[in-house]
């Protein structure tokens, strides 16, 4: 699959267009240590250089992807990608099996879990902030969770879909997505456990979030 | 532009399952109970069938574990 999809250039503050994938490949993960890594430890290094707080730095930034390698051969976990003129902006691992709804109404209802989504730095507002510069694009993340959605949708789970949120990333799942927010999770270092409903879901998709 | 690798593989086909009257009578009320239809339970089987042999492979292993009677118990996969 291979979709064209729109993100925002923040410079221009215009939609581009950009590519929604789901053959993910080695080639990708070796990409996000080739490009993103770098990028973080230059910034992070900016940023305790210039007396900034270096907790800006996204938590997610030790994330090896090349690990999940032998994933991309797994049923149970799908990868989905977003590019933008052969750069990779974004990328997504789903768990479609093995996870239920914790929500009273989605108590049991198999849904689709969000494993890992991760933006490229530069589209880091917060970080990019802190350097003094705009993000290049926003709304990559809600484009992959308009995908996990569609994933769920045609597994046959309605829409249903959770993650465990990072803190820094609470307010994205909760008020741009509208997803529904559980208790931290004691078994997943506290994070808090974020839930669509298939009714939320689909608002979601339709309500044309950011 | 050829099909990709993976687009390729995402085709579906079709297939004929026999089951008995107790198969599918679990079918059923298993996909009624999870709100699914039977194909996809039957493709939730499989992926899970395929991850546990994966995981096991690794080796790893597979307990059920009953919290009240403190009972933990492998589970042996073919």
């Amino acid at each position: 699959m291979r979709d064209p999809v729109q993100i925002i250039d923040c410079t221009t503050r215009e939609a581009v267009e950009a590519e929604l994938f789901d053959e993910v490949t080695i080639e990708h993960f070796l990409e996000t240590q080739k490009e993103w890594r770098p990028f973080v430890v230059a910034a992070t290094k900016l940023l305790v250089q210039s007396g900034a707080s270096a907790e800006i730095v996204p938590s997610h930034f030790h994330w090896d992807w090349s690990r999940k390698e032998a994933d991309l051969r797994v049923l149970a976990f799908s990868f989905f990608g977003i590019a933008r003129k052969e750069k990779l902006q974004g990328l997504m691992k789903l768990q479609t099996v093995g996870r239920a709804g914790r929500l009273a109404t989605q108590k049991g209802k198999p849904l689709v879990y969000v494993d890992y989504l991760e933006t490229a730095p530069w589209n880091i507002k917060p970080l990019m902030q802190a350097l003094g510069k705009r993000p290049q694009f926003a709304a990559v993340g809600t484009r992959l969770i308009e995908a996990a959605v569609r994933k769920s949708l045609e597994e046959g789970f309605k829409g249903r879909l959770a993650l465990h949120s990072l803190p820094g990333s609470e307010r994205f799942y909760l008020e741009v997505c509208g997803m529904t927010a559980l208790v931290p999770d004691p078994a997943k270092q506290n994070l808090l456990w974020c839930e669509f409903t298939p009714a939320q879901a689909e608002k979601f998709l339709t309500g044309g979030a950011a | 532009m050829a099909m990709g690798k993976l687009a390729q593989m995402n085709q579906k086909r079709t297939m004929t399952l026999n089951l008995t009257e107790q198969e599918m009578r679990v079918l059923e009320e298993m996909s009624t109970q999870k709100d699914l239809s039977k194909t996809a339970l039957l493709r939730q089987a499989l992926r899970l069938y395929q991850l546990v042999d994966v995981r096991l492979s690794r080796g790893e292993k597979l307990f059920f574990e009953d919290e009240h009677k403190k009972e933990k118990a492998e589970l042996m996969v073919l």
